[in-house]
């Protein structure tokens, strides 16, 4: 079976000084499978779905979007790409974003008036008429998921795409994570919310300093008997400097 | 070419949407209404008073009427050219960086739209909604000079407009190519540095070229090679013109002067102030266009979001 995503050996640093963010990440993702990427603040997990979505140019090695150099824009027609912390030209309606989006996608006004209202009735998001500077980061990251799904994407990358989600809508994406999968499109999960990754995802990398710790599937990762959570601190505290001290004018009992 | 017309369509729905543009554009409505409103309550009063030349004889009323025209036609002029660079750096200021900084940029340049199909959409919003506002106030101002008349210079006039328009464009997409790089009001700042002083190396060819700076080989050459590093703005005959008809018309009034009074020549008033431009400066403006859209794409490109 053709990989949706294949990365191999990637390394990317933002200045020629700086430590490299991402250092030597290679994995495949196959139509149908949910891939978690896990790590800490500063991991490099948004580099990474960064360069696959074509965003950022890697430093070094080798990353194919369906068989294609993720810049080539034919490359990302099958890919839905919800960043972390999303925004969009913020002068327009939900409803005009979905519309300048599907012409980005080169959908025909038939399937724009048939899809839109839709994608924006899931959301939550059809009775808004409200231009995007009024919108909650609650209502921004609901509309980054409508229009990473608008163009019925083979490859679904969501970055941290619960983050600012009530309980009710992280419901919502659990579920339409499952649905997609079932229908064979692959999703790329980045989230600090390990037991929602352990909820959806079939197989996980666990990154730490830009470097892969840990990868495997759901049971290779996470033996009997312990959580993701147990495995994710134990590898991470394992490879970063202890940080559990707390500020002393906070356990100081004795002094006002 | 779908994805360029899509940037373009909501990009000029976000540009009309937009506070600032719409505040430039009011001020500017009802500057130039003052401005032909003042002018003619003031020709109307001024007309009225009986003013003498030298030798006490009174102006003609047309000439008169005429020099009110040609003020008027000066004045907008200005006051044009002032609101179309105003709006050239509000436009250059927001269209792309606000996409960029607001991390719009992360879910546009994830579909499968190029950055030359963007920045090209981006470019012909901006441009569109230049030539727009900065032509219904050339409308505006041309309704207004019914109530004066153009002062014979209606053709000068409207080639004046385009130019302008042109001379903002140059700006406004170097402020572009500027806030892809760096934040938009040090782009601002940076353009506006720029543009003063290739106005003051133009302004200095210009007089070199009238013979007024002397025959300094060093300046010459310091300037000659200056003023080919820097857009030249392009304008029409109609300063000239209307400094040569304001010359004809308080020359003919100062006709009963004392003699030996030295009054300078139409040739030397005229030398002082540029003519309209020629080919070579049009191409020049080409040049600097294609080579400021350049620089637009480069930065789009290279531009990691």
């Amino acid at each position: 079976m053709t990989a949706v995503v294949s990365v191999e050996g990637l390394r990317k640093r933002y200045r020629r000084r700086d430590p490299w963010a991402v250092d030597g990440v290679s994995f495949a993702l196959e139509p149908g499978q949910a891939f978690g990427l896990l790590g800490p603040n500063g991991a490099g997990k948004s580099t990474v779905v960064k360069i696959i979505a074509g965003l950022l140019r890697p430093g070094e090695g080798r990353v194919q979007l369906f068989g294609s150099d993720p810049g080539n824009p034919a490359a990302r027609k099958d890919l839905g790409f919800a960043p972390e912390d999303p925004d969009f030209p913020k002068f327009l309606r939900a409803t005009e974003v979905l519309d300048y989006f599907a012409s980005l996608l080169g959908l025909d006004e038939d399937e724009r008036k048939r899809r839109i209202p839709e994608t924006l009735a899931f959301a939550g998001l059809d009775k808004e008429r409200r231009q995007i500077r009024q919108f909650s980061k609650g209502m921004k990251q609901r509309l980054g998921i409508a229009q990473a799904i608008l163009g019925r994407p083979k490859l679904l990358i969501l970055d941290e795409p619960t983050a600012d989600l009530d309980p009710l809508g992280r419901r919502d994406v659990r579920a339409l994570i499952d649905q997609l999968k079932v229908s064979g499109v692959a999703i790329l999960l980045n989230s600090h919310l390990l037991s929602e990754v352990e909820l959806v995802c079939d197989t996980v990398a666990i990154l730490a300093k830009g470097r892969v710790l840990k990868e495997g599937t759901m049971a290779e990762v996470v033996p009997e008997g312990r959580t993701l959570e147990d495995v994710f601190v134990e590898l991470v505290q394992a490879n970063t400097p202890p940080r559990d001290q707390l500020p002393s004018f906070i356990t100081d009992q004795d002094k006002p | 070419m779908n994805g360029t017309f899509a940037v373009a369509r909501y990009t000029l729905v976000e540009l009309s949407r937009r506070r600032i543009l719409l505040v430039f554009f009011i001020i500017g409505a009802i500057g130039i209404a003052l401005i032909g409103f003042g002018l003619k309550v003031f020709s109307g009063a001024f007309s009225s008073v009986v003013i003498s030349g030298p030798n006490g004889t009174a102006p003609d009323p047309a000439k008169l009427q005429r020099a009110f025209e040609l003020g008027f036609v000066n004045n907008l002029i200005d006051v044009l050219g002032f609101f179309a660079l105003l709006i050239a750096f509000a436009i250059g200021m927001t269209v792309i960086y606000h996409d960029l900084e607001s991390g719009a940029a992360v879910a546009i340049f994830s579909k499968p739209v190029s950055r030359a199909a963007f920045t090209l959409g981006k470019l012909a919003a901006a441009i569109v909604a230049m030539i727009a506002i900065v032509g219904v106030l050339s409308i505006e101002a041309r309704l207004l000079m019914l109530l004066f008349g153009t002062g014979g210079l209606g053709v000068a006039l409207w080639v004046e407009t385009v130019a302008q328009v042109a001379n903002a464009l140059t700006i406004m997409l170097l402020v572009m190519a500027l806030s892809t790089w760096m934040n938009n009001i040090v782009a601002a700042i940076v353009a506006f540095v720029y543009n003063a002083m290739a106005g003051f190396v133009v302004l200095l060819h210009s007089q070199l070229a009238a013979g007024y700076l002397g025959d300094n080989q060093v300046l010459k050459i310091g300037l000659n090679i200056a003023y080919w590093l820097v857009p030249h703005p392009l304008m029409s005959d109609a300063k000239r013109q209307i400094a040569l008809a304001q010359y004809d018309l308080f020359s003919s009034i100062n006709q009963g002067a004392p003699p030996g009074s030295k009054a300078p020549t139409a040739d030397q008033i005229v030398a002082g102030i540029p003519g309209a431009s020629g080919a070579g400066d049009i191409i020049w403006w080409v040049f600097v266009v294609c080579l400021f859209a350049g620089l637009v794409y480069y930065a789009v490109r290279r531009r990691q979001v």
